[in-house]
């Protein structure tokens, strides 16, 4: 490299390298193209959090900058999160108890079934048993609504936290089985096998070896059965209308209840959207693998 | 690893029962009472294919299903176009590239029915930021809410925006797998980055391209929260997709035996696409 830079001193004096050279004018380019993106992505999400500091008067008009274009407001933030907001608890607390306790359930059910799936053969085929698995996430949810809610109405359980964690497990468990089959079936199976040379039974290798193992795929699988319970809309809407009505349902009803008032709705999708977001942060190297159902490697 | 044991169906079955047990049941019921003219309210009765025939002779059907498709077409070729640009973006070597890539990967965990309402504060055509920008720049702005294509195609970009990034993440790491032994050799043969992409990067991505594309069809096409929560339906009835048209016909009208023959054909035409599916990734799913 630099024997031939020294020969070129001499040519470089008749053809001076440019300061914008090719090379340097494609890194601009793709900084640009970088920068676009990242805008792009995060711009509708800065005009919300703009229009929730607006009064409802200023949300009628599209100013952006704070201070300069309009004086921004907490009023929306403080009516929705402050002692008024007995109901954003009530129904966040809502949320959070179905969320955690489908979870709980359907990473414990998930992760003993892909285990199962991983580490051992059935007489109906594996492909087969995740095939169906997987075709549950293919069935529309509006197909199984009414039925769902028949159910819960003969078990006495609509409008209950249990009947919404019945409900919210059902559709998450897919996820949790596949991103746990998947992990497993990766995993190499040499510890385990020594394990069971050394005497050791199916379960005690399970919940001794393989189980902690498996820790960082069990977070995902968690975090992100929790994204999809928080973001569920359509069967609470249905079946909840007071005792176990979730933050979706209330972000929901916000316009019929006051008419359209943009920076209220703002500070309430705000608020819907930013737990589950910030958890996804934690699961960046399983979001690949676990939203396309373990078909592509991340 | 080991043979099927009682400890296998230990571990297997609990997770099986529970979907057999909360999937079955409503999917014979469904089908069942798609032969009746059950409403709330009132006794069945069994109508035979009474329920299916209505479906071709419904003028909401062809409606409805045109709004699906335009929403699931445009939506699938806008992800697929800017999530793969967006991928070969940051697969160049970019400081910082991992917390770009976390900023990127934001909108896919946001509740839809809330994004919904976004896409009602950013379309607004007096108020929303959408519009004033279009105005910014000596553009007329978009009657977001009043023509129905518009409206159509706000939904459109809102799910482009919530997905778009789904398709980068996946077409990335799918990038990010190639060898770059074989990127250095194709490069001693031409210097032309857009062959090199054509020839080398994207028929190695292509079985995740595959797999995301089908994966959005489907989910593309069951799209309800979206323009449920931004314009309701409308304006009149333009943004009423077919998932949509069966919530209002089973739980606004209650005609749940109609609705329950729409929900079928939507089942039948997902098994379709599942089938096709399947039959690529079977092998992926064997113990050895």
């Amino acid at each position: 490299m630099t024997t031939v830079r020294s020969l070129d001193t001499s040519s470089a004096d008749i053809h001076p390298i440019p300061f914008f050279n090719r090379q340097r004018l494609s890194k601009i380019g793709l900084w640009i193209g970088v920068i676009l993106a990242v805008t792009w992505v995060v711009y509708p999400l800065a005009w919300a959090v703009i229009t929730s500091f607006k009064t409802q008067l200023q949300a009628l008009e599209p100013t952006f900058i704070p201070f300069v274009q309009f004086t921004p407001t907490a009023e929306n933030w403080t009516q929705e999160l402050g002692l008024g907001g007995r109901e954003t608890f009530a129904s966040l607390g809502n949320s959070a108890i179905i969320s955690i306790g489908s979870t709980l359930l359907a990473t414990t059910l998930g992760t003993l079934t892909g285990y199962a799936l991983a580490r051992f053969k059935f007489g109906v085929g594996n492909a087969n048993v995740v095939s169906w698995v997987l075709s549950q996430r293919f069935l529309p949810p509006v197909v199984t609504i009414i039925p769902f809610f028949l159910i819960l109405q003969n078990l006495r359980l609509l409008d209950t936290h249990l009947g919404m964690i019945l409900v919210n497990t059902t559709f998450t468990l897919p996820f949790a089985i596949l991103i746990m089959r998947d992990y497993f079936a990766e995993f190499p199976d040499e510890i385990e096998e020594a394990a069971l040379v050394d005497g050791a039974n199916p379960l005690q290798i399970f919940f001794r070896v393989a189980l902690p193992l498996a820790l960082p795929a069990l977070a995902a699988s968690a975090i992100i059965c929790f994204a999809f319970a928080w973001n569920e809309y359509l069967f609470a809407s249905v079946m909840t209308n007071r005792n176990a009505k979730p933050y979706t349902f209330l972000v929901a009803s916000t316009s019929t209840v006051r008419g359209v008032h943009f920076g209220f709705l703002a500070t309430r999708l705000l608020i819907a959207i930013t737990l589950p977001v910030i958890l996804s942060l934690f699961v960046q190297r399983y979001i690949v693998r676990g939203l396309t159902l373990g078909a592509v490697k991340g | 690893m080991y043979k099927n044991s009682r400890a296998g169906k230990f571990f297997l079955l609990p997770g099986v029962i529970w979907i057999l047990a909360f999937t079955i049941f409503p999917l014979i019921f469904s089908l069942v009472i798609s032969f009746t003219n059950y409403r709330l309210g009132r006794a069945a009765e069994f109508n035979n294919l009474g329920s299916y025939g209505r479906i071709f002779t419904d003028a909401r059907v062809p409606e409805t299903v045109t709004t699906s498709l335009f929403i699931t077409t445009c939506s699938l070729i806008l992800t697929m176009l800017m999530g793969v640009g967006i991928a070969w973006l940051f697969n160049h070597d970019i400081p910082g590239l991992r917390i770009f890539r976390s900023v990127m990967t934001m909108p896919l965990f946001a509740a839809p029915i809330a994004l919904g309402f976004l896409g009602l504060i950013l379309f607004n055509e007096t108020s929303g930021s959408i519009n004033s920008m279009l105005r910014g720049i000596g553009l007329e702005g978009g009657a977001w809410f009043i023509e129905p294509w518009w409206a159509r195609f706000a939904i459109v970009l809102i799910d482009t925006w919530q997905w778009t990034p789904f398709v980068f993440i996946v077409v990335l790491a799918a990038m990010q797998s190639i060898p770059q032994e074989l990127i250095e050799a194709a490069k001693l043969d031409t210097a032309s980055s857009w062959l090199l992409f054509r020839k080398i990067t994207l028929p190695l991505i292509a079985p995740a391209l595959g797999t995301v594309a089908m994966l959005r069809l489907v989910e593309t096409f069951k799209v309800l929260d979206i323009p449920l929560s931004m314009l309701g339906g409308g304006p009149g009835a333009a943004t009423q997709t077919y998932a949509y048209y069966i919530y209002i016909t089973g739980l606004k009208d209650f005609q749940l035996g109609y609705a329950s023959a729409l929900s079928y054909l939507l089942v039948i035409i997902c098994i379709v696409i599942s089938t096709i599916y399947f039959r690529r990734m079977r092998s992926r799913y064997e113990v050895k």
